[in-house]
């Protein structure tokens, strides 16, 4: 009895790392917060993808979401940088780093308005990194006034009803010809699940908007991210199923139904099962009716809207040397005394 | 009448965006290669075509290179300008002008007027370019009326074409138009001739902003972010175009990534996101540039992050006038962002200094772990100077405190990311990916093990170490040059490109009977021998390019109270790079006043 205690204790994954090397310090968040169970979907993401934890770079801006790195991944290294630039500090980490799993998480208050540049323009050079935005259409940390996610018609505790259209991450990044676009709900674990392993395994930008709401400043039943709003409304249109390349016998938890086979860059593949029988995530058109079509409805669409294998990645249009520039040698990346002394030469001729 | 030899100044008016920068560089390199001591300044508009643009080439036997107290060959080809440039001309002048320009004409009886009928003669070399050729035509006549030699006309004319053929016979046509008018039309009546000169040593001009490119080149940089902002673009244009030679390897793949940012905002992020991950990164800006950037400079500082920023100066405060130079953001750049932040400038004063300390910033920001910040400025960078080479770094780079090997960390009894293990207020470093001591860099408050802190004594004295660690810089970045004599007691203290105007400044206080010291600051925090300079004179002045003494401010509110009234700030700025009469005056107002 004892011992069968302990072999569950210490299940470990393909690079025989226990749960526990994913985990992070305790959370400050609120209790019930929604951004606490997507910390906990990364730590699974990460350990069922067998990623080295300390190959991970933890990423972030400002706000209650970008807090978060503290409450995950303890092995890794992180930077906790500035509201809304988390892109170009990561940016420029990648470019000396390119072998590192950057992990970003941001709010919606970091990428949909202060940082909403940054996030387009990181989407525009096909950055190779998973952006995950905690999306509950309120500022928390400054107490509760409405981002540019907000819904409306969504009403504050005390004051005036939002009544400006918000931004859809989603649509905005499908424009932007962003080469992974999903959304899920904090509360859907085997979705966001599959969904961030995916992303994980993907080359290029992959940009998941995750509905995780504010049980404290936007969790009225009228804001279309509260908990009951969402739990009542959610369409799924993919519920997608992650099988790592090197343990296919996982293969075993995929559903009954259609689905469809996405290789993705690592070799990995995602399977797809398709609810809505006609989205095609290689059709943008099809992927922007159905949020058109969700929104209309007051609904949210979830799961893998649209996805991209073929454009290349920023270490590719930046034509970079196959080892990362971290590992070159001092020597490599001083040009030769002779070099300067065949310039001055030409100089002076 | 004497020859004045060698000794004078040509004004050239023209158009901006008429190809009137070529034949200005023909003739500048023309008088270079014939040994002639002569500086050029491109007065330039914010514009890319139509605005008036003046080009001033200095000639001084005595080899000043600020722009000269007069016009003594003024060459009109701009009608905007026209009555205002034959105003400005002292009795004696030289004017040699377009005479084929629409309603204008030069009734000046005072001048020497040499007509030249230049869009006609173009004209029937090519008229379809005939304002590029009208350019060359007054090539052509200044080279005759001045005696320069053809073949260093010619030489020059093939570098500036870079060998295309069909543009040299064009400009070549153009030249020997211009010299034959003038020999067949115009009779010499004033005295301004140039002679060859030998040259102690072989140099060669480039622009400040390309030396810097080089040196950041020399210096390992790693990954170039940039959004392009006059006067500093062509530093990030220099590191690009010598890639391909020196930072690429036979597959035709480059390890120094160049990434053209969104804007100011995010080129400093990438700066920050390649030194925290351990790779040498930099931006190169403006002014503007630098005010946006302002809240990830802090981040820098209070994180520890080894990051390079350029600031090429321009005028401000605001869009100011973006083609115009100052000595204005030192202040800016050395408190940078909200709090109490102090940071490491350097300040370059000629091209080779801006090819070393391209390189020596990079050593600095990981020896320091702090952001650093070169300082030059629009005449520096982005005209042309005498360089006799460059010098190859004389020691290997500096990598700083950062833990690379796990025998190395395992070594160490207690560990923390902010620990001042070695009393010196620099901790070590381990690098993302590398598995050690893992922590969540943060521009919140921390503790010594990089953990989240609002203790009242982690702050304090995270920031009592900050202050510490930049103190201690200060006898290690380049120190002052100083130049002094003896038996006087009057010590300038000057910065940047002000260099390339003290000498004259000096020579004509001295006309004015004040024997002058020289002392040249060339980084922040100030050198310990600054304030050793300031005690060896009983006047100190500290000369800068702007309107309030920012120089002056930092200093005065750095140095011992027994000294600070000794020193008095002699600061202007009107947009145009130094004229020393204007300096070597207010100077000697100040010295006056002081005595007084």
């Amino acid at each position: 009895m004892s011992e069968r205690k302990r072999e569950r204790a210490v299940k470990l994954n393909v690079i025989n790392q226990p749960k526990d090397s994913y985990t992070g310090g305790p959370s400050s968040l609120c209790p019930g917060c929604g951004h606490d169970q997507i910390s906990n979907v990364i730590i699974t993401a990460a350990w069922e993808n067998g990623v080295e934890p300390h190959r991970i770079a933890k990423m972030s801006g400002i706000g209650c979401s970008s807090k978060t790195p503290a409450y995950y991944l303890g092995q890794s290294h992180g930077f906790n940088t500035v509201h809304g630039r988390m892109p170009s500090v990561t940016t420029g980490a990648y470019a000396i780093n390119k072998d590192l799993l950057y992990l970003g998480v941001s709010g919606d208050g970091d990428s949909a308005s202060i940082g909403i540049g940054q996030l387009i323009h990181a989407i525009r050079r096909n950055m190779n990194m998973v952006y995950i935005v905690e999306n509950n259409g309120v500022y928390g940390l400054t107490k509760g006034q409405y981002s540019a996610t907000a819904d409306v018609g969504s009403k504050k505790r005390k004051g005036a009803t939002n009544e400006i259209q918000p931004i859809d991450l989603c649509a905005l990044a499908i424009n932007l010809g962003c080469t992974f676009v999903a959304r899920s709900f904090s509360g859907s674990r085997r979705q966001l699940t599959s969904i961030i392993r995916a992303g994980m395994s993907h080359k290029g930008f992959a940009l998941i908007d995750v509905i995780s709401p504010c049980v404290t400043f936007n969790n009225n039943d009228e804001s279309m991210k509260s908990y009951g709003y969402v739990k009542d409304n959610e369409v799924t249109l993919h519920m997608a199923d992650y099988i790592p390349h090197f343990d296919p016998m996982e293969e075993v938890e995929v559903p009954e139904g259609h689905f469809r086979d996405i290789t993705l860059h690592d070799g990995s593949t995602i399977r797809l099962e398709t609810i809505s029988e006609e989205h095609d995530p290689s059709d943008s058109m099809a992927a922007l009716t159905a949020l058109h079509d969700a929104e209309t409805n007051r609904k949210h669409v979830t799961g893998l809207l649209y996805f991209n294998s073929e454009k290349p990645s920023l270490d590719e249009d930046l034509d970079l040397v196959d080892t990362p520039l971290l590992d070159l040698d001092d020597s490599e990346i001083r040009p030769s005394k002779e070099s300067l002394d065949a310039l001055n030469a030409e100089f002076l001729s | 009448m004497d020859n004045i030899v060698n000794d004078f100044t040509l004004n050239i008016a023209t158009a901006n965006g008429t190809g009137s920068q070529s034949a200005n560089l023909i003739l500048l390199d023309s008088l270079f290669e014939m040994g002639v001591p002569v500086s050029g300044k491109n007065l330039f508009p914010s514009n890319i075509s139509g605005l008036p643009t003046w080009y001033i080439l200095r000639l001084s036997e005595k080899g000043y290179q600020a722009p000269g107290d007069r016009t003594h060959i003024q060459i009109l080809v701009n009608p905007a300008t026209w009555e205002e440039d034959i105003e400005a001309l002292e009795p004696g002048s030289v004017i040699i002008w377009n005479s084929d320009t629409k309603k204008k004409t030069v009734e000046r009886e005072d001048i020497i007027s040499y007509p030249v009928p230049m869009t006609s003669m173009a004209r029937k070399i090519n008229p379809k370019l005939a304002k590029l050729v009208t350019n060359i035509i007054y090539v052509g006549v200044v080279a005759e009326l001045l005696g320069i030699d053809q073949k260093c006309l010619e030489n020059a004319v093939s570098k500036q074409f870079k060998g295309k053929s069909s543009a040299i016979e064009l400009n070549i046509e153009a030249l020997q138009t211009g010299r034959d008018y003038c020999t067949e039309n115009l009779e010499k009546k004033d005295p301004y001739i140039v002679e060859k000169r030998e040259r102690r040593t072989k140099q060669f001009f480039i622009e400040g902003n390309e030396a810097v490119a080089l040196g950041s080149i020399y210096g390992g940089c790693q990954m170039l972010a940039w959004y392009p902002i006059t006067p500093s673009s062509s530093v990030a244009e220099g590191i690009i175009a010598y890639i391909p030679r020196l930072r690429t390897d036979e597959d035709g793949k480059t390890n120094l990534a160049v990434i053209q940012a969104e804007d100011e905002l995010a080129a400093a992020g990438m700066v920050l996101g390649a030194g925290w991950a351990g790779g040498r990164g930099m931006t190169a800006t403006s002014g503007p540039g630098i005010s946006l950037m302002q809240e990830f400079i802090g981040l820098a500082y209070f994180a520890e992050v080894p990051s390079v920023f350029w600031d090429v100066n321009r005028v401000g405060p605001s869009t100011g006038l973006p083609t115009r130079t100052q000595q204005s953001d030192i202040s800016m750049l050395y408190e940078g962002s909200h709090g109490d932040t102090q940071h490491i400038v350097l300040i370059p004063g000629t091209v080779e200094e801006c090819f070393e300390f391209g390189w020596v910033a990079f050593d600095c920001a990981e020896r320091f772990q702090t952001p650093i910040f070169g300082l030059s400025d629009l005449d520096l960078g982005m005209n042309k100077w005498a360089c006799s080479g460059f010098e190859y770094p004389d020691k290997p780079m500096d990598r700083g405190k950062v833990v690379r090997e796990k025998e190395v960390f395992e070594a160490f009894e207690t560990f923390g990311r902010y620990l001042d293990i070695d009393g010196d207020g620099i901790p070590y470093r381990t690098l993302p990916g590398s598995g050690m001591d893992p922590i969540l860099y943060r521009g919140t408050g921390h503790n010594p093990m990089g953990v989240y802190s609002e203790k009242p004594d982690d702050y304090r004295n995270l920031m009592v170490r900050l202050r510490e660690k930049i103190d201690n810089s200060r006898d290690l970045l380049p120190e002052p040059l100083m130049r002094e004599e003896e038996d006087s007691d009057i010590g300038i203290i000057y910065l940047g490109s002000m260099e390339n105007s003290i000498q004259e400044i000096d020579d004509i206080l001295l006309e004015m009977g004040h024997h002058v010291n020289q002392c040249r600051v060339r980084a922040l925090p100030f050198h310990s021998d600054v304030e050793e300079f300031i005690r060896r004179h009983k006047t100190t002045i500290v000369l800068e390019i702007n309107r309030d003494g920012q120089l002056y401010g930092i200093l005065r509110r750095e140095l011992p109270n027994d000294i600070v009234t000794n020193v008095h700030s002699v600061a202007y700025s009107d947009g145009l790079p130094p004229r020393a009469r204007i300096y070597a005056n207010l100077i000697s107002e100040k010295l006056k006043e002081v005595n007084e």
